[in-house]
């Protein structure tokens, strides 16, 4: 393996991710081709948790845009600030000004409230990363937007001109697929897809996160929880449900799985009503053979 | 960067295998374009080329594969990256999908299927004889006055849908602050007047997908006249007829009247009342019409009894692609009218998943019903 990419998985790792060569791959190339990263993935999977990581391994700011259905460029990129402008243009009364100045003055760089597009193209301390999340939300006329920003780096703003990035910053786009993502979009980023954890993956990060929890109560979890995602349900539970759940059993002084406690906690790892009483009703027991056996 | 990053001399055999490579990814139906390639190209120059995961890793990211295409993928790359190439392609050798595969005459598509004995898919897909033309002249007039009257009360409200984003507007709406700054300039600081945005009315969009096969010909005419009044009320609506072919019928409905339209379908739609192929038909309709008629304003009705002859594989394919892009899919089944009835034939199943609301479509009530849903 290149030198490069285990150093970027192991301070992935050293930043709280465990991250599968896969991933550390992806960002090492998003990184050295100044690409943003399409990272797409059942939800849990850790896919926003990627950019986190990354801007707290480049000790650089997170800038998070949260893409939801009627996002629009005021949201997005910029907005004025309407009622600084308003109190100034009401000073500005009871002097006599010229009108120019005062123009160039209420439409200064003062006076503009960054959004997250603007943020993070003009940071000057370094390139930040830029966490463009569950775009599939966004309506596809913004992703065209997006596009156009994500090509260029900057940012034309009618009464001031145009701002070009200070740094390229390092951009990870997120999406549930709950649509498809345009294909010119795609094309413009490197594309990772990520799936659930494997068994020793999942048993890692539980150990990282949840120190308290015991070697043998961690291996069934996770024994229970991957077998789990074999079955057919409608919500398939993430990593973050079996944290959840780790979390919630090591609260509750429990050092080994039982059938009456696993009934009474299938809330934090199943989130949807169907999925709860068709597990356990049927597969509870035998989910537990399976996860307790010798292995 | 990507065009920049010089490969070092000895690199020029990666870059043809890859180039080879990336044009058995397209043989097999893989979308990889030219930009991929220089992607791909840029990736390896930065791993390490003698490690077999870490090359085949990064090429994924880097050809931007979704999921579906690992298979494909892993396939190829053993190939070729191991130098373990077959002369023969096999995933060349399978039978082309897409356009090729059809037939446009001008008004309709035809699905050529030379592959297999004519005999053996004429038993296959249609059971019944083909190309037996059904007398449509029998549909009553109080019937169909009935129906225009009803979808005309809801036509309006029918044809139009709020958007989320704001655009500017003149009369009702949220004070548009940006807009109303600009105009203040304008008028020396004072504030005339403020201005607004609401949200606007998008089109609607409609495709109807229609079975005429025989297991619903007893609802076929007042489910089509359904339809064409669909189409009056409404200019982007899209209608086709299929059964063990895809038919673009949305042209041989004349605005004039029901009973005309009716006349001319009955010349225009081959292997009336024949088999289904539900799964086919589907996903002939997501290869030929998914990027110009669906989008995320568009509601596609189908209408099927869900008894296909066909690959229920291939239409759970068909429908995952057309939940992924649509606003929402209506599957109408007229059985389901009946109390008895369990939606349990394999089609229907493999369908069911991704449908948005299963409705009973077998008279002019449930229609009622129909339209308080997409109004």
């Amino acid at each position: 393996m290149n030198e490069e990419i285990r150093s970027t998985q192991a301070a992935m790792e050293r930043c709280g991710y465990i991250a599968e060569p896969a991933i550390a791959t992806a960002v090492y190339l998003a990184k050295e081709m100044q690409k943003p990263l399409l990272v797409e993935g059942e939800a849990g999977v850790g896919k926003t948790e990627i950019a986190k990581v990354l801007a707290r391994m480049l000790a650089t700011e997170l800038v998070r845009l949260q893409c939801y259905e009627g996002l629009d460029t005021n949201t997005a990129l910029y907005e004025w600030n309407y009622q600084r402008q308003l109190l100034r243009l009401k000073i500005a009364e009871r002097e006599a000004r010229d009108p120019e100045k005062l123009e160039q003055l209420i439409f200064g760089r003062e006076y503009l409230l960054e959004r997250p597009l603007l943020r993070a193209i003009t940071r000057r301390e370094g390139p930040a990363v830029l966490l463009i999340d569950e775009i599939d939300r966004a309506d596809e006329g913004f992703e065209a937007f997006l596009l156009e920003v994500l090509s260029d780096y900057q940012i034309t703003i009618p009464e001031l001109g145009t701002i070009r990035a200070e740094h390229v910053p390092l951009v990870v786009l997120t999406s549930n697929r709950t649509r498809e993502i345009g294909d010119a979009l795609r094309r413009r980023c490197l594309y990772l897809y990520v799936e659930h954890p494997g068994f020793e993956k999942e048993l890692r990060i539980l150990h990282s996160k949840v120190p308290g929890v015991n070697e043998q109560l961690a291996r069934t979890i996770t024994r229970f929880v991957q077998r789990l995602r074999t079955r057919d349900l409608r919500k398939r539970p993430g990593v973050a449900e079996t944290l959840d759940w780790t979390q919630a059993l090591v609260r509750l002084h429990s050092d080994a799985l039982d059938a009456e406690t696993v009934h009474a906690t299938l809330g934090c790892l199943l989130k949807d009503e169907h999925d709860i009483r068709a597990t356990a009703e049927e597969s509870v027991a035998e989910l537990l053979v399976y996860a307790t056996a010798p292995e | 960067m990507s065009g920049n990053s010089g490969l070092s001399p000895g690199a020029h055999g990666i870059v043809a295998q890859l180039a080879k490579f990336a044009g058995a990814l397209r043989g097999a139906g893989v979308r990889v374009g030219l930009t991929d390639e220089f992607d791909a190209a840029a990736a390896l120059t930065l791993v390490d080329l003698l490690d077999r995961a870490e090359v085949h890793r990064a090429l994924r990211i880097a050809f931007k594969l979704p999921r579906d295409a690992w298979e494909i993928f892993d396939r190829l790359f053993e190939e070729y990256w191991d130098g373990r190439r077959a002369p023969q392609h096999p995933a060349l050798q399978r039978e082309p999908r897409g356009p090729a595969q059809w037939r446009w005459d001008g008004e309709r598509v035809h699905l050529a299927v030379p592959d297999e004995p004519p005999e053996s898919a004429g038993e296959r897909y249609s059971p019944e004889a083909v190309l037996r033309r059904k007398p449509f002249d029998q549909f009553s007039e109080s019937e169909l006055a009935a129906m225009e009257k009803l979808l005309a009360r809801l036509a309006l409200k029918l044809a139009t849908l709020r958007s989320r984003r704001l655009v500017p507007t003149v009369s009702r709406g949220i004070v548009d602050l940006r807009r109303s700054f600009r105009r203040v300039l304008a008028s020396d600081g004072e504030f005339l007047k403020l201005a607004r945005r609401s949200r606007p009315l998008d089109e609607a969009r409609f495709v109807v997908l229609y079975d005429t096969s025989g297991s619903m010909d007893a609802y076929t005419r007042v489910l089509l006249a359904f339809a064409f009044a669909l189409r009056r009320v409404m200019k982007r609506v899209e209608i086709f007829a299929f059964n063990t072919r895809l038919v673009r019928v949305t042209r041989m409905i004349a605005p004039a009247g029901i009973p005309q339209s009716l006349i001319r379908l009955s010349a225009g739609v081959p292997d009336w009342s024949g088999g289904t192929r539900i799964g086919g038909c589907l996903a002939e309709f997501v290869t030929l019409y998914k990027q110009t008629l669906i989008d995320r304003n568009t509601t596609i009705i189908c209408v099927s009894d869900g008894l296909d002859h066909g690959d229920s594989v291939q239409l759970a394919g068909a429908m995952r692609e057309l939940r992924a892009r649509a606003r929402r899919i209506i599957w109408l089944n007229p059985l389901l009218g009946d109390p008895r009835y369990r939606p349990e034939a394999a089609g229907m199943r493999a369908a069911l998943p991704f449908v948005d609301h299963f409705r009973p479509a077998h008279n002019l009530e449930s229609l009622q019903g129909l339209l308080r849903l997409v109004a």
